[in-house]
């Protein structure tokens, strides 16, 4: 029972049928085998390149990012402005968040999604989500 | 008759305060993206920034924000829309556009500069609105 659970986790494609069939025939053996030798073809590059997207978000471009926020909800100098820091805390309304967006927009040159903007709440999403456009654009 | 096909599209009625909501912001998220076409239909650009043009349309929104019945929300989305829409036909002329939406919102004395330093505060609320 253990090695089907492991089998589950992968990141392959391929996971979709091996789990069901064994789960059906009650006969994990042969299939996690197979499954096992797939993984370790699937498993680095998966890995590897599903990691580079989520994580990467440029210095500079949180930077740029952390500007308009402060330019937009008019912060004094000295408050503190981390990547995780929320929009509703630093005292921006709904209407505040559309427009830091709008104008995250024009300074790269992006569009974004109505959907994703709504999620939108903290400084590094913002980020991730302009690292993310300006790279399926470019 | 150069109409644009924007100008009839809207469902008569919010159901809720939240779909008011979502379709104030899609038409702020319309109207900033018309910035640019409109700054060169007019020949804005040494006159105000994007920025500044988004601010305004932002302020414009936010002062009404206190409103609560979804009717009076899209009746004020019809009035935003049907603007928009007039100038991007260029149905509005430049000095329009410069003594609505650039030079100032709050009756067009408050921020013209020297001449009116000496003028009361009662004398700015009241050109401002009617309710202070």
């Amino acid at each position: 029972m253990p090695t089907t659970v492991s089998a589950s986790s992968l990141t392959s494609p391929l996971r979709l049928t091996f789990p069901t069939i064994s789960q059906v025939n009650g006969k994990a053996c042969n299939l996690t085998i197979v499954s096992m030798s797939w993984a370790k073809n699937g498993f680095p590059s998966l890995r590897t390149s599903r990691f580079r997207v989520s994580c990467a978000a440029k210095p500079q471009t949180v930077e740029k990012v952390c500007d308009i926020v402060r330019k937009q909800l008019a912060l004094p100098a000295e408050t503190e402005l981390t990547p995780e820091s929320k929009f509703s805390a630093l005292g921006a309304d709904s209407l505040d968040t559309v427009e830091i967006v709008m104008s995250l927009e024009e300074e790269f040159g992006i569009n974004v999604e109505e959907e994703s903007s709504e999620n939108i709440t903290t400084v590094q999403e913002a980020a991730d989500l302009i690292e993310k456009l300006v790279q399926s654009k470019a | 008759m150069a109409f644009t096909l924007r100008s009839v599209k809207v469902p008569p009625n919010s159901a809720s305060l939240e779909e008011a909501r979502h379709r104030v912001f899609n038409f702020f998220r319309t109207a900033c993206r018309s910035i640019p076409s409109i700054i060169g239909i007019y020949n804005l650009d040494d006159v105000v920034t994007v920025s500044q043009l988004r601010s305004t349309i932002a302020s414009e929104i936010r002062k009404n924000s206190y409103l609560t019945n979804p009717k009076v929300i899209d009746m004020l989305l019809f009035k935003g829309t049907e603007e928009l829409n007039n100038i991007l036909e260029h149905a509005k002329q430049r000095h329009h556009l410069i003594g609505q939406y650039v030079v100032g919102n709050h009756g067009l004395v408050q921020d013209l500069g020297t001449k009116d330093q000496g003028i009361s505060s009662f004398l700015k609320d009241f050109y401002k609105s009617n309710y202070f």
